[in-house]
């Protein structure tokens, strides 16, 4: 042994190390219960966060306009009638060629000015094939009076109750529509109330104006385009699997993006709900630092008290010839043990509490009687949670980090353990 | 040359204003294979000096040389590794490491030292049998008495192969029946062994089984005397 020196095996390490955990065994069961309860909170409101966001999310989109949407270059910038896709006819043939696993629709977006005999409101008018787009699906069921638009019913329109109140409007009463032309003139159309809906988004209760394709289209036939070729405002692509949406963005992209033409994604198009979603996930993030700060004082305690009351014992670990580094490994062993321990722990209350309310929902309608809708969308009151992997690893990968960092300070404390000092108490 | 030489060791500690004279010109020579027992009154600085010849406190003068090394030169990371191959240790109490059983902590110093798992089992298995404890080696500390804990403390010096063993008070928590018949263990062992023993004390019944003792007083040696032991009454 010409230099010898001390070996301390990561077996040796780990057994001691996991022995001294189980030395208080109902103050480490404690601290990993109050951890494990911790992070089961924060696992199921970050589930509920992003449960209620996705589905405010969904309803946006289906609300709006898909996906991915592909319009005029600068609609989205300035929105005016005579924008639109005046070759509707070869743009719809190339994104059918696509095969986009979901639908794609056609459809109009006009400002009008909506008059009765009573009175005058702006509007806008959305026209779309009436029997099968999304937005049947979403505002059908939500008509308070009369019917939906019937295929070829080219004067017919819904509108909602707030606009229906505005205008005085009942059901069968005539609309006039009427929108400015680029070169300053104006066109009128004569529209008929089919039916009124209440979709409890003053957005769309105030503003919208249904009506079919074809209707619309007349308005923008005033603007000079060819019926022929089938014009529209924008294509909305719904797709069958969100999580799709990347690759299909980039197929639509390569196939019908030029100088005149976009596709945008909903995030683009929605900007403001992207921005409150973001401004909504700060508070719950928030809570998790709230549960960060409370794991970290339930270990280092745990550790911290562990270490302060073995400081004899260390003393004649280092008289054998442990050196100050085996200390300090030992204690953030018995950290890291404790924390693989919590992440476990945590996870399977975490998770099981996500499961439940996932299957069962929380139902937050008393919470918000005056109804869940918001930037322009609304949230199911059944909020469901939901957790991506993405989520899983972020919060492990936090709570890990958080419980290792709070482990470093006992670590240091024991390997500062002098022999003399400790042996003398 | 001795195993243990110290040249003009001094210890003073400040106390606020005042200053303790703890050890004061100590110089003293132990050779190969003694058997050596401190004794002196509480306070008088049994428990500093054998800090100091075991590397675990620095003398604020003088020289610690000890199998020809000057440890008082030795950095902490040193120090650590010449306790580990050089030295043994016995405290008054609370020897051992709670969470192990009394085969493990006799190991636990071999485990250190590098040594293969055949080699610490054996050895381990075999100084436990020498301080008679075949028959409680699983046991935790917890449940071991008192006298029995410090025979595990005086196998695990042992088994590790030390060239010295420090005991500080080895018998003060035990009766007097259970601290002669650990005295009777570790000097057979010495000399079996051909170990060296430095052992503190001021208990008469155990000073007289030393073969030299060596009186501190107010951290001065007062007298340093080799003593014919009455052998050997009890085993
Ligand atoms: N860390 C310290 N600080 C101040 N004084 C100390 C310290 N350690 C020991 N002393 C003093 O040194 C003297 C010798 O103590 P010690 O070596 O423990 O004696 P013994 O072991 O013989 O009882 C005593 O007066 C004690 O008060
Ligand atoms: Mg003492």
């Amino acid at each position: 042994m010409s230099k010898p020196h001390s070996h301390l095996p990561l077996t040796i390490l780990f057994m001691l190390a996991w022995r001294n955990l189980w030395r208080h065994r109902r103050r480490t069961l404690i601290t990993l219960t109050s951890i494990a309860i911790g992070f089961g909170l924060a696992v199921l409101f970050i589930g509920i966060g992003d449960g209620s966001h996705n589905s405010m999310i969904r309803n946006a989109i289906k609300l709006g306009e898909g996906h991915i949407t592909v319009q005029p270059k600068d609609y989205l910038q300035a929105p005016a009638n005579h924008k639109y896709l005046s070759d509707g006819l070869s743009l719809s043939a190339k994104l059918n060629e696509l095969n986009v696993t979901g639908s794609v629709a056609a459809r109009i977006s006009l400002q009008v000015l909506a008059s009765t005999a009573s009175n005058s409101v702006g509007a806008a008018l959305e026209g779309f094939r009436s029997n099968s787009d999304q937005r049947q699906a979403m505002l059908q069921p939500q008509l308070i009076e009369g019917n939906w638009i019937e295929a070829g019913d080219h004067r017919g329109i819904v509108i909602g109750d707030g606009m229906a109140r505005k205008l005085k409007a009942k059901i069968g009463s005539k609309v006039v529509l009427m929108a400015g032309k680029q070169g300053g003139d104006s066109q009128a159309q004569l529209g008929r109330v089919r039916g009124i809906f209440d979709s409890h988004v003053d957005e769309l209760d105030d503003y919208l104006i249904l009506s079919d394709l074809q209707f619309a289209q007349y308005f923008l036939a005033g603007e000079g385009a060819i019926i022929e070729q089938a014009p529209v405002t924008r294509f909305a692509v719904f797709l069958d699997d969100p999580d799709t949406m990347a690759y299909w963005k980039a197929q639509i992209k390569s196939v019908i993006e030029n100088d005149l033409v976009v596709a945008l994604d909903w995030q683009e198009m929605m900007p403001q709900l992207v921005q409150f979603i973001i401004i909504d996930d700060v508070g719950n993030y928030v809570f998790l630092i709230l549960i960060l700060i409370m794991v970290v004082f339930g270990i280092v305690n745990t550790v911290l008290m562990s270490v302060l009351e073995r400081t004899r014992e260390f003393g004649l670990l280092r008289a054998l010839g442990l050196g100050r580094q085996h200390l300090l490994l030992l204690v953030f062993c018995e950290t890291l043990l404790l924390s693989v321990l919590a992440v476990i722990i945590g996870w399977v209350v975490g998770g099981g509490t996500h499961w439940w309310f996932s299957q069962h929902g929380i139902d937050f309608s008393a919470l918000m009687p005056e109804g869940t809708a918001m930037m322009g969308t609304f949230m199911d009151p059944v909020v469901y949670t939901e957790l991506s992997w993405d989520r899983v690893t972020q919060l492990t990968i936090i709570i890990f980090v958080t419980t290792l960092l709070s482990g470093i300070y006992p670590a240091i404390k024991a390997a500062r353990v002098t022999p003399v000092e400790a042996l003398r108490t | 040359m001795a195993l243990l030489t110290l040249q003009g060791i001094s210890k003073c500690y400040q106390q606020g204003e005042l200053q303790v004279n703890a050890l004061n010109d100590i110089n003293l020579q132990v050779e190969e294979g003694e058997f050596a027992a401190l004794v002196g009154p509480s306070g008088s600085g049994k428990t500093t000096l054998l800090n100091i010849i075991g590397g675990l406190d620095t003398p604020t003068h003088g020289r610690t040389l000890l199998n020809n090394t000057d440890i008082t030169g030795l950095k902490e990371a040193e120090l650590s590794n010449f306790r580990l191959f050089q030295l043994g240790f016995i405290f008054q109490a609370y020897n051992l490491v709670p969470v192990l059983s009394a085969l493990e902590n006799v190991e636990l110093v071999m485990v250190l030292q590098g040594r293969s798992a055949e080699e610490k089992r054996e050895r381990a298995e075999h100084y436990l049998q020498l301080v008679g404890l075949q028959d409680v080696m699983q046991r935790r500390p917890s449940a071991l008495s008192g006298g029995q804990q410090q025979r595990v403390a005086v196998a695990r010096a042992l088994a590790a192969g030390p060239r010295l063993v420090l005991a500080d008070e080895p018998t003060a928590n035990l009766d007097s029946e259970n601290a002669t018949a650990l005295l009777d263990i570790m000097h057979r062992l010495s000399h079996e062994e051909k170990t060296t023993f430095i052992f503190s004390t001021h208990d008469p019944r155990v000073m007289e089984r030393a073969e030299r003792i060596i009186t501190l007083h107010d951290g001065k040696i007062v007298s340093d005397e080799c003593h014919q032991r009455h052998d050997e009454p009890t085993v």
